[in-house]
């Protein structure tokens, strides 16, 4: 409990501002429908349409990526670097359980956030005399945080491999970019799942794929806790 | 002194920019026949265009641009508050130079890598096409890392000022990138849309582009000094704030 409440304490300014901005977005998106459409959409459509655009599928979707992928940041790379690293390892747990305590209050954070939009835009939607259903934005809250899980643990296994200032975030949006252009590639689609298809709900997203991306995502944290295990700090 | 303090600071962000981008100039001239035949990952209403829209939906209007922006909110991080975080502040401060010169050398240094990176592409396409027989001409290739290097200018000044003024290591970058997310909307937002105010519009130059006479050629329009001035002036501003704040933090 002491470690998740220190992962916490070390992202919970990174979390807090992408919570604000994205419940902020998620509101401006829903009370200046009207005015935001026409920067969302080239012509006129329908609200439940433009929401998708503006949030579950477009903009608001590329903000929550890049933000999970942050939240990965950090570790005890970054403690060597301010140098607590020693005090932390002197603390009587193993390393692994210091890796899982950071991977799950990581996990908790990008589905809280995940979540956010999912509930907020049915809850708002009748303020401005529209209707989104519950049941669609939730489906899209559970396709994010899946997603976004996947997302954090790319940002989470730089932080691990790469210990200069920045340089893991910069690597980690790097292999995100690489990522995200490989997945486009003619013939891909039988090897990678494009994450961001799955997200936004028109991409292959049955139990299987989110069962299979939720495992290589708990892979890559065990991989990450492996190098940490083995490195010397 | 300063100056290579500066740069080995910055140099790995600055290289792997650097080698991003050159690898996605190089990507999309190379595998030009491969990427439009496969149509990927140009979007429908641009497919199967010339290659100098291919080119400018790809690079200089697309993916490269969206990267460089984000990247550069990476390159723009500076100041003494990290130094503070890793106990070498007081090394820095002890040195016979004022913080203004510690600081103006990373702006500086800053400002020529940046500089740099946005010549990436306006070098590598126009070189890298006559190797596929293909011709890009490059003072549109130029006009282009002109619009990036001011466009970048602002985003580079914000995140440093950013970085002057705030604590957490990670809380400027991402402070800097929600700053960057709402200007995109708000720019955008139907009131003021018509004044064209949005970075991302401005350095691809979105909905001004023209095709000349044969259709072969798709063209920028002039470009706006006027309005490089002010992006150029902002940034001064903005600068000089970060300036003006580490004079009086307390280290």
């Amino acid at each position: 409990m002491m470690l998740l409440y220190k992962a916490w304490l070390e992202s919970r300014t990174r979390f807090l501002l992408s919570f604000l901005a994205i419940a902020g977005l998620s509101t401006v998106f829903v009370f200046f429908n009207h005015d935001v459409r026409t920067a969302v959409t080239d012509h006129d459509v329908s609200y439940s349409e433009y929401i998708w655009k503006a949030i579950f599928q477009g903009q608001l979707r590329d903000i929550y990526v890049v933000l999970a992928l942050l939240l990965g940041m950090g570790g005890l790379d970054r403690e060597r670097a301010y140098g607590t690293s020693g005090y932390t390892l002197a603390l009587p747990i193993s390393r692994w359980r210091f890796v899982t305590a950071r991977g799950i209050a990581g996990v908790i954070e990008t589905a809280v956030l995940a979540f956010l939009p999912a509930t907020l835009v049915p809850a708002l939607s009748p303020f401005v005399h529209e209707f989104y259903a519950w049941g669609q934005a939730l489906q899209f809250g559970i396709l994010w945080t899946v997603g976004g899980v996947l997302i954090f643990t790319m940002g989470f296994f730089a932080s691990v491999l790469f210990s200069g200032e920045y340089s893991a975030a910069v690597a980690a949006l790097i292999l995100l970019f690489a990522y995200s252009i490989a997945t486009d590639l003619p013939g891909m689609e039988h090897f990678i799942v494009d994450i961001h298809d799955t997200m936004n709900g028109s991409g292959p997203h049955g139990f299987a794929t989110l069962t299979m991306i939720s495992l290589t995502a708990a892979a890559i944290i065990g991989l990450a806790g492996y190098i940490t295990t083995r490195k010397d700090y | 002194m300063l100056w290579l303090k500066a740069w080995r600071e910055s140099r790995v962000r600055f290289l792997l920019t650097a080698l991003t981008l050159s690898t996605l100039s190089a990507f999309a001239v190379l595998f030009e026949p491969y990427i439009q035949q496969h149509q990927l990952p140009i979007p429908i209403h641009m497919r199967n265009g010339v290659y100098t829209e291919y080119i400018y939906n790809l690079i200089f209007s697309g993916t490269a641009k969206g990267i460089f922006a984000l990247l550069v909110i990476f390159l723009g991080l500076g100041g003494l508050q990290r130094e503070r975080a890793h106990n070498t502040a007081g090394f820095t401060l002890a040195l016979p130079v004022s913080r203004f010169r510690v600081i103006g050398t990373q702006i500086a240094v800053g400002i020529i890598e940046l500089a740099a990176l946005a010549l990436v592409p306006a070098i590598l396409i126009p070189g890298l096409s006559t190797f596929m027989h293909r011709s890009y001409p490059f003072p549109i290739a130029l006009h282009f890392s002109i619009l990036w290097f001011f466009g970048g200018l602002i985003i580079f000044s914000v995140s440093f000022l950013l970085s002057v003024a705030l604590s957490g290591e990670y809380t400027a970058p991402v402070v800097c990138y929600l700053l960057l997310a709402l200007h995109t909307f708000v720019a955008a937002s139907h009131p003021l849309a018509p004044y064209r105010l949005q970075l991302m519009w401005i350095m691809g130059e979105f909905r001004t582009m023209r095709w000349d006479a044969a259709h072969d050629l798709l063209q920028p329009p002039p470009l706006s000094w006027l309005r490089l001035l002010v992006m150029a002036l902002l940034a001064f501003l903005l600068f000089s704030a970060a300036v003006r704040v580490t004079d009086r933090q307390d280290f």
